[in-house]
């Protein structure tokens, strides 16, 4: 367990900002914890959808059970926090 | 007796180099403070000012200026302006006051620099006199600021900010520092005099003189007005070391420094003036959007000024035209929303009035930063405040030091610049501010930013009050909203209109 730092870019926000997780947090938990400073701040939250989590310019999600600290991120690293419609 | 023509003599005067013979030239002009680029005392001498002055003229030019600044001031003393100033407006004279006062008297050492420094005698001579200039802007906008200090503690920021650790200053500091403070006297003359004051401070003194005279506020219009006139004379210091430079084989080095210079200081004027202009100015009194006044005084005057030197536009020209209808909307939510961390209150500039008329200068304002101000005036207008304030850090750049933004809401691309270098990771806001850092990392690779040093535990408790203590805000001096959000007050009653309805 330890406290790590993460940049969040979240989709429909306009600014980068400073998280704190933890690298035990799952990939949900830390969509959640970027979703605190820019839902309800700045952007509308969007019933029935998650969040995902990527790393800058990848393609793919982390799953969203992976853990912060297997994720291979430096402190700092930005992530991209992206609204997922469910699949049918 | 029979007094020459000026032009006669002022040549001849003003040829002041000689052949030391006690020290070597290298101490009398140290190549790290003269930036000699390798050319000799010599090729120095064929500097030839555009614009020649002497002391004396100076003098009783400079001598009018103030008496007619200072007397606007002394009849307008007892006018209330300032009292009866719409508060928008008062955010304009505090913003612009902290961040340009102070650095105008630095700005006196770097033309100090020159002065004695530089190898063309020319040089020496305008910048002895553009050196006097700086000491009279970092007087007056003390001065006359100092009249409103017992009426508003926020104007004492005037002369405070510049001492401070707000993260507006750090930013204004490090560019300032970059251009100004630690480079030889010919790379001052490029990156200040050239690349900054002609690129860039008309921009604040004329456009901003433009929005004073409307909203009445004649005593800083005429201040502001009356520095510019020295501006554009200092302004041209740059251009003749250009000259020689380019006509030397060191073009590449001068583009290089001009391209640093430029792109400095348009972030610098996207967080100041972006926000001041179509934000801040009341609505009534705007005489043109900020990216009009940034394509008459800026983007066209400067390609011109660039490529009459016989340089190239700078590499990222694309991006800056793209970036000066976009960025500064990003720096005015910035500090809108973290507003408790500047000395003046932001006017929000978002009535539906005011909407209507950024829709019109930037199609498609309302589907991007639009959706971002909806939700903060949704928290506005339920009384649901702790959501419109901000709970963590923006990312800043480690070049401009300002918030790593983009466009949000449909056109979303905010988007990070990274960079390793030494085993620390580096966050870029653009890829020029990257390519900035790259043309001389040392340079700038141990600099903190202030998420940098709260990351590093140098601000505790490492929460607002911590932040804003490292900052020097004290109470009293943080910003809020400048209208006390009553511009919320018609979105109310539309709402219940809507309702009603």
């Amino acid at each position: 367990m330890a406290l790590f730092p993460i940049t969040s870019n979240f989709e429909g926000d306009f600014v980068l900002q400073l998280v704190a997780v933890d690298t035990e947090n799952t990939m949900d938990e830390v969509a959640a914890a970027a979703a605190h400073h820019s839902v309800g701040r700045r952007v509308r939250a969007r019933p029935g959808q998650i969040l995902r989590v990527r790393r800058q310019g990848a393609e793919d999600f982390f799953p969203r059970t992976m853990k912060l600290g297997e994720a291979g991120l430096k402190p700092t690293e930005t992530v991209e926090i992206i609204w997922e419609a469910p699949k049918h | 007796m029979a007094v020459l023509n000026r032009m006669d003599w002022y040549d001849l005067a003003r040829t002041t180099n000689w052949t030391p013979k006690y020290v070597t030239e290298d101490e009398l002009f140290p190549p790290k403070l003269s930036g000699d680029f390798g050319l000799p005392q010599n090729a120095w001498e064929k500097y030839d000012e555009p614009y020649k002055q002497t002391y004396p003229e100076y003098v009783k030019v400079q001598r009018d200026k103030d008496a007619g600044a200072y007397s606007v001031k002394a009849a307008l003393e007892r006018s209330r302006i300032f009292e009866n100033a719409d508060p928008g407006w008062k955010s304009v004279m505090k913003a612009h006051y902290g961040a340009i006062a102070r650095g105008e008297y630095a700005a006196a050492s770097a033309e100090a620099r020159m002065m004695r420094f530089s190898k063309a005698p020319g040089m020496r001579n305008m910048s002895t006199l553009g050196c006097l200039d700086e000491i009279r802007h970092g007087q007056m906008q003390l001065y006359f600021p100092h009249e409103h200090v017992s009426k508003d503690r926020q104007m004492d920021w005037a002369f405070k900010a510049y001492d401070t650790n707000e993260w507006g200053m750090i930013a204004a500091r490090h560019f300032f520092d970059d251009i100004m403070m630690t480079r030889d006297a010919i790379s001052v003359s490029i990156m200040l005099t050239f690349s900054f004051e002609t690129g860039f401070t008309n921009m604040q003194f004329l456009g901003l003189a433009a929005d004073a005279a409307e909203a009445g506020d004649h005593t800083f219009a005429n201040l502001i007005s009356s520095i510019q006139t020295d501006e554009s004379r200092h302004a041209q210091i740059g251009g003749p070391a250009l000259k020689v430079l380019i006509e030397n084989g060191q073009k590449a080095e001068a583009q290089k420094r001009v391209d640093i210079a430029v792109w400095g200081a348009w972030k610098l004027f996207s967080v100041l003036t972006g926000p001041i202009m179509d934000y801040y100015t009341p609505l009534e009194h705007r005489k043109q959007s900020f990216k009009e006044f940034m394509e008459e005084w800026i983007v066209a005057q400067f390609e011109r000024a660039l490529t009459d030197m016989g340089l190239d536009l700078p590499w990222y020209w694309d991006i800056f035209l793209k970036d000066i209808a976009e960025t500064h909307h990003g720096m005015h939510m910035g500090s809108y929303f973290w507003r408790p961390t500047v000395w003046w209150n932001p006017a929000a500039g978002v009535s539906p009035d005011e909407r209507a008329w950024l829709e019109e200068k930037y199609p498609g304002w309302n589907d991007t930063w639009g959706q971002c101000w909806d939700v903060i005036i949704d928290n506005v207008v339920d009384g649901n405040m702790a959501m419109a304030y901000p709970e963590t850090l923006p990312y800043v750049c480690n070049m401009c030091q300002l918030p790593i933004l983009g466009t949000p809401g449909k056109k979303w691309n905010v988007k990070d610049y990274p960079l390793e270098y030494n085993g620390r990771l580096y966050h870029f806001g653009s890829e020029v501010d990257r390519w900035c850092f790259e043309q001389e990392p040392e340079r700038y690779a141990g600099h903190l930013s202030i998420v940098d040093r709260f990351l590093a535990g140098m601000i505790q408790p490492m929460d607002l009050g911590g932040a804003l203590a490292y900052m020097n805000l004290a109470p009293g001096e943080c910003g809020d909203d400048a209208h006390n959000y009553a511009w919320a007050e018609v979105y109310r009653a539309l709402r219940a209109t809507k309702k009603a309805v």
